[in-house]
């Protein structure tokens, strides 16, 4: 790739595989049996499962006293996992919903993997804010129903806002997959010798035929899935950060929050993807599915987001200089310079200064620089999080009642347990469902589309 | 089908002669009212000699940041409009002549600039180190610099690219754009904050910079997408120019109508929920007296009205509806600069006669003469451009 | 058997280009009833086709409609009507915080209710039962090839007119596509009686361990809504604090917010001596006292003080406010008979504030003057 050349569209599928060759490739993983690498993966990340479970199991036994959230930290890990969980789920439908109304091609190909992430990311997201309301088993309360205390949720908090927004987001992003997924299932049902295997896609493929009169609409409702997915997307992110910003503590109550929180989701949303990834297309040797072009276009979108988190760190500390409110003032000296300042300058180096290699064309094309990073970028933004919920609260308006959080062991055996679960779910995804659309990446094929104007 | 253009079809005509005329009559005519303005009522011809210059400035640097955009999304479609966004662009060249009135008024539209209100003022002394005249020539001096040269080095490149049909300059011109982003950013953030924000120099607000650029952005897509149907539909562009182009249009700007409500609503949403007395008076201002009607007008015109009217999947493609649809766009973010502007001049009541009638006046004049100018001497199309034929036959 | 009944004439074709060709030439040929089946969607094909424009557009604006109406109804009703809260000082009705949930709810109801019209309403789905399933064409459209299939009940199809076409437009393969017997003839039967037995036992069984597990593995009650609480109720026992109530003491020499212990127990002559009424005969403080009065000494005293009890003789009628003695008495003696009551009457110390004790005080002096007035309030 020395020189491209503008005046040719470079298909995003390498080598020009046949049709049948692609399902050949997507299906394989769902035919053979999981290999000892697989096992060895699992193994690991059921542990880590495990551990989270057994610290779960702890907390609920003798309370969430067994967490480091103390009088002016009440935030701790909960939330910043929360927020660090959702952000991850916002590359999925960034990927499948925007990029698809631009028009991306390259998208394709990695779309039904980041859907999948997505939904697994929030379904460990989910879990945090259940636990940190200290007695899960009543979340029944945050719905609005009619009960014998003639009470309703109170619809002006941003805290049930959420649970709107999170549970929207997790059943549209999973409907947007579901209807993505069903002309895999029509093929696999087509494909496949196992008669269980037959009934299972069958059911699934709701007896798909793959006929026009159905692609027609089809396409329409995926048009129109993703054009309320993408306000969706942006909005999740948004009424997360409003948790934040609604309130009137220094260094919460900022109005570039909202695009803020959604650049810095989808910065680790791609991380997280880009990494994954690496380890997909090499262990299903989809590389030419999945190509370098395809992992340069998403760094180059590491990059942009990065800039725009850069963007957002320096108006606010702008800001607050400029707004002239002393306790504004004293709260981001007290984030890079206060006790907090390792925390505040892991974040600042990983998110801000790591991605500028990303300017260099070696960089963004070498698969382990890239991979790490992006781990960089990962760690950087659960830092981000762990700044923004921790700083403030430890130190706000009253010396009186400031105070220095620190997580205990549970705290971080639930995180693990977080990575446990989300990992173990995608393991799993890897070897029922085909991890890359088959139909969409039939449609990007050289060759696969009609030449306009010859007839 | 042959694989390059025929460039010959493409070769710069010249703009009909009602687009030229129009230009210098209203341009005469807004400059007469604003000598007049200036006579009658200087702090009021300030304020709208100031809407007047952010205003210009939305489609100039806007339009550079489509350029720019374009390069380096590798967009297709849109190659064949890239010329209109580059001339448009040229509006920054006239930027610092546009800027004179506002500077002659600067005492009357800042009062940052009154040492002895800054010296009185506590809050204001502590901004001093930034909100003062020096450094505020300073910036502003290094904004338009900043715009100047981006502008030439990448149209000229492009203009080159007519004749060599070279493909290193689209290369050259991506890293370009590149580099003018971040400045870019940086520039219309502390750009509006400058003019526009200092206004009320008590008043802040980090999503300020974004607002901003929300509304530039969809002033300079939609005096593109006007420009590109009218001109069209005048026969300038061949006959490859389908539904589809139009589409990307609509749907664009459909996205930044969504995108500046977005903005609009976060900022809002935020200082109306914490309700802190420093934040909430601008918005008060904007909901005091005569204000309220303004402000609700406001919501209508830039909010309900284009997101109705392009929301329907063929009211994007349809030529007429985009036309009315862009100039209704440009029209609401003129009205976004005077909600921005006014209300620090006039509390209570919204100021409205042949002043601010007058200015707009001016703006489009100045618009259509620098079109004028600029496609007088260039091809209306990128003609070497290599991706220009792709772009030609765009379909989905 | 009987006789196969046709569904379609198929073919297939090997590019994306041919596909097109062929499905524009079935258009042009006068089929309505045909399909072309690919295993993805082909650009250009609805034109070639000849398909109006997807409709779907409108049920999402219809339901993504109702959402919004359907959530600021939810809103309103439950925060502006039903329970209202002031929350951080904003009106009831405050729109701006109720937009987020309103756009969700869109969301929500656009995208489910367009997915669901897609599959039930526009393709009859699921129907696993369609014959085209199973057939070597379905394989091969499904996996890498593109086909052209002519219903039968199209109204111009035969069947040596579609083969022959077929072959025109260069189709390969061509085959007839037939209705199962098997599934033609199958007929759904939810009345069955093994069908609503086995449902029967599912959920016996299901309920059966679920309540075996819950209960009696886990001791856990099922979810009563908080009924039943871990808190202390006042006046019941107490298996946590030693002296067996669940009401607590107060520290010694501490009162209670609002009080002031009073210094004149059983000193009525003390209260009369040195109490002083602080509160000013003022309108407003005799409104005040009035509206006391009205509530808590009328019923026994009557509105006038005059002791003419509204309580029909079912409780000793007190004597008049308006006599020479109570005229005579101090305020303070007053206020003390309201502190620990007298006769019959009981304490009203803990009813009525201070204030408000003071308050019905000028009160009662307005009422004993309208009775008696002085010379100087005839003038």
């Amino acid at each position: 790739m020395s020189s491209v050349d503008y005046t040719k569209e470079y298909s995003v599928v390498e080598g020009s595989p046949r049709l049948s060759e692609i399902e050949d490739i997507i299906i394989r993983p769902l035919n053979v049996k999981p290999d000892k690498k697989f096992y060895m993966a699992i193994s690991v990340t059921l542990t880590m499962l495990l551990i989270g479970v057994i610290s779960l199991g702890v907390s609920f036994y003798y309370g969430t006293g067994m967490w480091g959230n103390n009088n002016p930290v009440g935030w701790g890990f909960p939330i910043v996992n929360f927020v660090f969980w959702v952000g991850i789920g916002h590359a999925g439908t960034l990927i499948s919903a925007i990029l698809f109304l631009f028009r991306q091609k390259w998208r394709n190909g990695i779309a039904r993997f980041a859907e999948g992430m997505t939904i697994f990311a929030v379904m460990t997201a989910g879990i945090f804010p259940l636990i940190h309301v200290g007695r899960p088993w009543l979340a029944g309360y945050l719905f609005p129903y009619p009960n014998q205390h003639s009470l309703w949720v109170n619809f002006t908090s941003p805290l049930l806002w959420d649970v709107f927004a999170v549970s929207t987001y997790f059943t549209v992003s999973f409907i947007f997959w579901y209807v993505g997924l069903i002309p895999d299932f029509a093929t696999m049902r087509d494909k496949t010798t196992n008669a269980l295997k037959k009934v299972i896609y069958s059911v699934f493929s709701l007896g798909w035929r793959h006929s026009n009169r159905h692609w027609q609409n089809y396409e329409m409702v995926y048009l129109i899935l993703a054009g309320f997915a993408t306000p969706l997307v942006l909005s999740v992110h948004t009424i997360v950060s409003f948790d934040f910003a609604v309130s009137v503590l220094p260094g919460w109550h900022t109005t570039i929050f909202p695009p803020y929180f959604v650049a810095g989701a989808v910065f680790s949303g791609f991380a997280m993807v880009q990494n994954v990834l690496i380890f997909i297309r090499k262990i299903f040797d989809m590389e030419h599915i999945i190509t370098l072009d395809t992992l340069e276009k998403m760094n180059k979108i590491m990059m942009l987001t990065g800039m725009l988190v850069g963007y957002a760190y320096a108006m606010e500390f702008f800001i607050a200089w400029y707004g002239g409110v002393e306790a504004e003032q004293f709260a981001f000296v007290n984030r890079a310079f206060g006790p907090y300042a390792w925390a505040y300058w892991i974040m600042v180096s990983c998110n801000v200064l790591s991605p500028q290699l990303f300017w260099f064309k070696k960089v963004r094309r070498t698969i382990p620089a890239m991979f790490a990073i992006a781990v960089f970028i990962n760690v950087g933004m659960w830092f981000e999080r762990f700044v923004i919920t921790v700083t403030s609260l430890s130190r706000d308006f009253l010396p009186s009642s400031w105070g220095y959080y620190s997580p205990t062991l549970v705290d971080f055996g639930i995180l693990i347990g977080s990575f446990g679960m989300f990992f173990t779910l995608l393991l799993l995804f890897t070897k029922t469902l085909p991890v890359v659309s088959i139909a969409e990446v039939k449609a990007v094929v050289d060759g696969a589309q009609p030449t306009h104007g010859d007839h | 089908m042959s694989d390059t253009v025929d460039k010959q079809y493409y070769q710069k005509k010249d703009l009909p002669d009602g687009v030229k005329k129009a230009g210098y009559i209203l341009t005469a005519i807004g400059l007469i009212i604003l000598v007049l303005a200036f006579m009658f009522d200087k702090t009021r011809a300030s304020f709208n000699a100031l809407m007047l210059l952010m205003f210009l400035t939305s489609i100039g640097v806007g339009s550079l940041f489509l350029v720019a955009l374009e390069y380096l999304g590798g967009a297709v479609w849109s190659t064949p409009f890239r010329r209109i966004s580059e001339f448009l662009a040229s509006i920054v060249l006239i930027l610092p002549i546009v800027a004179i009135p506002v500077y002659l008024g600067l005492h009357e539209l800042y009062h940052w600039t009154h040492l002895d209100v800054v010296a009185a003022d506590k809050i204001l002394s502590g901004k001093a180190a930034y909100l003062n005249e020096g450094f505020f020539t300073i910036r502003v001096a290094a904004y338009f610099l900043i715009w100047i040269l981006f502008y030439y080095l990448i149209t000229n490149n492009s203009k080159k690219q007519d004749t060599s049909s070279d493909q290193k300059l689209t290369k050259k011109n991506i890293k370009l754009s590149a580099g003018f982003m971040p400045l870019f950013a940086i520039s219309i953030t502390f750009g509006s904050i400058d003019w526009m924000m200092s206004l009320e120099p008590h008043w802040f607000s980090t999503i300020y910079g974004v607002y901003y650029f929300s509304g530039t952005v969809l002033a300079s897509l939609a005096a593109l997408t006007y420009a590109m149907v009218y001109l069209n539909e005048k026969g300038y562009f061949g006959d490859k120019i389908k539904k589809d182009h139009y589409y990307s249009f609509g749907a664009l700007m459909f996205g930044f109508v969504n995108f500046w409500a977005y903005i609009a609503f976060s900022q809002l949403i935020l200082i109306w929920y914490a309700n802190l007395p420093e934040e909430t008076f601008w918005f008060m201002q904007r909901w005091e007296g005569e204000w309220m009607y303004v402000s609700l007008l406001f919501m209508v015109a830039h909010f309900i009205v284009p997101y109705f009217g392009l929301l329907a999947q063929p009211s994007k493609m349809n030529p007429k509806r985009l036309k009315f649809m862009s100039l209704w766009i440009l029209f609401a973010h003129y009205f976004d600069m005077y909600w921005l502007v006014m209300p620090t001049m006039s509390k209570g009541e919204a100021p409205f006669s042949w002043i601010e009638l007058g200015f707009p006046l001016l703006a489009v004049g100045i618009i259509l003469i620098v079109f004028n100018i600029k496609s007088s001497k260039n091809n209306l199309m990128p003609v070497g451009d290599p991706k220009l034929k792709r772009g030609l036959d765009f379909r989905f | 058997m009987s006789e196969r009944i046709l569904y379609s004439y198929t073919g297939l074709f090997d590019t994306p280009d041919e596909i097109i060709g062929a499905a524009s030439k079935t258009a042009e040929a006068g089929y309505t009833k045909f399909d072309v089946n690919t295993p993805y969607p082909v650009h250009g094909m609805d034109d070639a086709m000849k398909l109006p424009p997807s409709k779907l557009g409108y049920a999402s604006l219809v339901f993504g409609l109702s959402g919004t109406i359907a959530a600021i109804l939810l809103i309103v009703i439950t925060t502006v009507v039903d329970y209202p809260n002031i929350i951080g000082g904003k009106p009831f009705f405050s729109l701006p915080a109720f937009i987020p949930i309103m756009f969700e709810i869109t969301v929500l109801s656009a995208s489910i209710a367009t997915v669901v019209t897609m599959i039930i309403v526009f393709f009859k789905f699921p129907n696993n039962a369609h014959p085209m399933h199973d057939t070597d064409y379905m394989k091969a459209v499904s996996s890498s090839r593109y086909g052209v299939s002519i219903q039968a009940d199209d109204k111009i199809f035969s069947e040596d007119q579609v083969k022959d076409f077929l072959n025109s437009i260069g189709a390969k393969d061509i085959s007839p596509i037939y209705y199962d017997d098997e599934e033609i003839n199958f007929k759904h039967n939810v009345l069955d009686l093994k069908f609503i037995g086995g449902l029967f036992l599912l959920a016996i069984i299901v309920s059966g361990t679920t309540y075996f597990a819950l209960n009696k593995l886990m001791y856990m009650t099922p979810f009563n809504w908080m009924m039943e609480q871990d808190k202390a109720i006042v006046q019941s026992t107490s298996n946590f604090f030693e002296d067996g109530t669940n009401m607590r003491v107060p520290v010694e020499a501490t009162i209670a917010r609002n009080t002031k212990p009073y210094k004149f127990k059983n000193d009525p002559e003390g209260a009369a001596k040195f109490l002083v009424n602080p509160v000013p005969g003022n309108e407003k403080n005799l409104e005040l006292g009035k509206k006391k009065f009205n509530i808590y000494c009328s019923p026994c005293h009557d509105n006038y003080g005059k002791g003419e009890s509204r309580l029909r003789g079912q409780f000793p009628n007190p004597p008049s406010l308006h006599s020479q003695k109570l005229r005579d008495w101090s305020d303070g003696r007053i206020y003390h008979v309201i502190m620990e009551g007298q006769n019959v009457m009981p304490s009203y110390s803990s009813q009525i504030n201070e204030t408000e004790r003071w308050a019905i005080i000028n009160y009662v002096r307005a009422l004993q003057r309208s009775l008696n007035a002085k010379e100087s309030d005839l003038q």
